[in-house]
């Protein structure tokens, strides 16, 4: 934890260095936004049988009408924002899923609830973490099962800090 | 007579209020060691106690191999019990991925510990993907579907919510709020203990060891 700390204190320095650096043209166009502890449960992608993947006629994952693919992921990232204005993550994609969406999980009296939502806040000069329980960025109708070991590429779309590329570890 | 007892009594009952006290006091000290005893007992347990515990709602279901499981069959061993869902992505592989790590934990007692999980989820989860789907976490876990009433009776006998609902803003057909907690059997078939979501590793395998025990 305090290494992660550390090692986000020391890029967002680096970062702050570059800008200088390279003078005030690109520091706009710094990138703003770091990802840490970036990794992915375990998950079958359910091809062999029983798929129940995206229908074709509703668009609706997990419906009766079956294709291809059906087993869901999720991915967990800690999101640090070196930047003066707070951002926001506004989608994310990744190769190996049909969808992907942001969603956010409530223990309500012991009832998780989970949700769709439409951005995840990451504060200036701050950090927001996905976690078990808390946000993920779902995926849904894996193409291919999630094995430890594996490195599932995604692309992640900020608000104000354009697209930032990650890979998530299988555990 | 009665006079002379009640004169007899006047004496003695400086007598008694002093050695009152100590004798009070005794009384007392038990209680208090009963009750310190009591919730060291309870505070054994890293989950939540159910007190007093009560037998286990027995119930009969379909494994993922299609064989008929009954819990009153398992004497003997743990039982964790788990409501969720295949589509479920965070709640539910969290929970199995942790039970997983806890039962590897106790080693040779790990035959003993009987991980089931029961779907809220019927209508998705045939007994395949069961299969698939715990396979991913243990190939020891044992995972339950049936009818969608006899279902919705087992949830109520442990006090399981699970409501499916059709969310706007996402792909997916429908979802199901459910309830996040284990419950945990024990090899008398006693319902002893609920582990609540997010409840460390190291505290279920403890709890599973007392179990064991």
């Amino acid at each position: 934890m305090r290494k992660t700390k550390r090692s986000a204190v020391i890029r967002a320095a680096v970062l702050v260095l570059a800008a200088l650096a390279t003078g005030p043209a690109a520091h706009a166009q710094a990138q703003t936004i770091q990802t840490s502890n970036a990794w992915a449960r375990r998950a079958p992608a359910m091809e062999s049988m029983d798929k129940m993947g995206k229908s074709e006629t509703t668009g609706k994952m997990g419906g009766m009408d079956k294709m291809g693919g059906g087993g869901n992921g999720a991915v967990y990232v800690t999101l640090s924002n070196a930047g003066a204005q707070a951002d926001s993550l506004l989608s994310a994609s990744s190769e190996v899923a049909q969808t992907v969406e942001l969603h956010e999980v409530k223990n309500e009296g012991g009832v998780m609830k989970m949700r769709p939502v439409q951005a995840i806040p990451v504060p200036a000069k701050g950090k927001t973490e996905l976690k078990p329980g808390g946000y993920h960025i779902m995926l849904m109708g894996l193409k291919q099962d999630l094995k430890p070991g594996d490195r599932i590429p995604l692309v992640l779309k900020f608000e104000k800090g354009g697209e930032v590329r990650v890979e998530a570890a299988v555990r | 007579v009665g006079i002379r007892l009640d004169e007899g009594s006047i004496p003695a009952a400086p007598e008694v209020s002093m050695r009152g006290p100590g004798f009070v006091g005794t009384i007392m000290a038990v209680l208090i060691l009963l009750l310190l005893a009591g919730l060291a007992g309870a505070a054994q347990f890293k989950g939540g106690l159910l007190t007093p515990t009560r037998a286990a709602a027995d119930f009969s279901l379909t494994a993922q191999d299609g064989k008929e499981f009954r819990l009153s069959e398992e004497r003997g061993k743990v039982v964790a019990l788990w409501f969720g869902y295949t589509f479920c992505p965070d709640v539910c592989p969290t929970t199995l991925a942790e039970l997983s790590q806890a039962r590897q934990r106790l080693g040779k007692d790990a035959g003993r510990l009987r991980v089931v999980m029961v779907t809220v989820d019927p209508e998705r989860d045939t007994p395949a993907r069961l299969r698939e789907y715990v396979n991913a976490f243990s190939g020891a876990f044992t995972a339950l579907t049936g009818p969608p009433d006899r279902l919705a009776a087992v949830r109520k006998a442990y006090g399981v919510v699970a409501e499916k609902r059709v969310v706007s803003g996402t792909s997916a057909a429908y979802l199901i709020d459910h309830s996040a907690f284990v419950y945990v059997v024990d090899p008398a078939g006693q319902l002893r203990v609920m582990f609540p979501f997010g409840m460390s590793i190291d505290d279920m395998v403890h709890d599973f060891k007392l179990l064991l025990q």
